[in-house]
């Protein structure tokens, strides 16, 4: 029988759809009769979103990053020109 | 903008289709470098990737998502970097600031002890209304191992697949999802710390 323990220990894996159909079962059946097991799962699929929504920081030094990427492009081109065709 | 879009700006040079790429892109980049190379050097990593997608954007075939595409230069840029040098793996375990949900959570016979506290809310939009929350979990997330915090952003935040996790970082399935479980524990155990407590 599996505790809350081991059902804490299987609960990522739970998340991420690695657990085998056995191991599905027997986590299944616990959670129908733990409701503090039911609360934590509940509440590590909140984590895992609140961790999706949580806000990018600004990028860095955008502007210099997107001028080296120009200067990258230019460059390209030049050299696209001087391979082509004569 | 949709991938086409942003493609079709991207191989004509447009700096608004560069910016609209960075902005998406550079935290989930960011993850990957940091993972092969560490902090330290990730920065220099990613500007470096950036300059190598505007080289070589002519020949994305689409085969693979942009996405996908954008992380495999990432981590191809970041392992040149490393240069062959094999990086040991370490499955280390950095507790975040609020501990973890472990064995003194349980009674000798595996039940808890001191179940989970309820939450306030469980929509994660009304719990980071709290300025101080977003900056608890920033803190939480900084305490964590490189390794640890990269696969969880990648994960939980970019939803890649493990599989793709494991191949753009060169570590085995195993441990991806030991260094997964642990990050997320700790990323509870910080939420439930706020949400009793009040503070971070």
């Amino acid at each position: 029988m599996l505790t809350c323990r081991d059902l804490v220990a299987q609960s990522s894996d739970l998340l991420d759809g690695e657990l085998s159909l056995r191991q599905r079962i027997s986590v299944r059946a616990h959670l129908a009769i733990c409701f503090r097991c039911r609360r934590f799962i509940r509440q590590l699929r909140v984590s895992q979103r609140v961790i999706r929504q949580l806000p990018d920081a600004p990028v860095a030094e955008l502007d210099t990053l997107l001028r080296a990427m120009a200067a990258q492009q230019r460059k390209k081109g030049t050299a696209a020109d001087h391979d082509g065709p004569q | 903008m949709t991938e086409e879009q942003l493609l079709a700006g991207l191989r004509a040079g447009h700096q608004a289709a560069y910016a609209a790429l960075v902005t998406q892109y550079q935290g989930a980049m960011r993850a990957v470098a940091i993972a092969i190379v560490g902090s330290s050097s990730a920065d220099e990593v990613v500007q470096d990737s950036w300059l190598a997608v505007v080289r070589n954007i002519d020949g994305f075939a689409e085969r693979s998502s942009l996405k996908t595409w954008l992380l495999t230069i990432t981590a191809n840029t970041a392992k040149t970097r490393l240069k062959k040098q094999r990086r040991e793996v370490f499955i280390d375990d950095l507790r975040g600031p609020h501990g973890s949900i472990d064995n003194d959570r349980f009674q000798p016979d595996g039940h808890w002890q001191q179940g989970p506290a309820g939450w306030h809310s469980d929509s994660p939009e009304a719990l980071l209304d709290a300025q101080e929350l977003r900056d608890c979990l920033e803190h939480t997330l900084s305490s964590l191992s490189e390794l640890q915090r990269s696969v969880l952003l990648l994960r939980d935040r970019q939803c890649l697949e493990l599989e793709e996790i494991c191949n753009l970082l060169d570590i085995s399935h195993s441990n991806v999802r030991v260094l997964l479980h642990r990050a997320r524990l700790s990323v509870f155990a910080t939420l439930e710390h706020f949400e009793v407590t009040g503070e971070c």
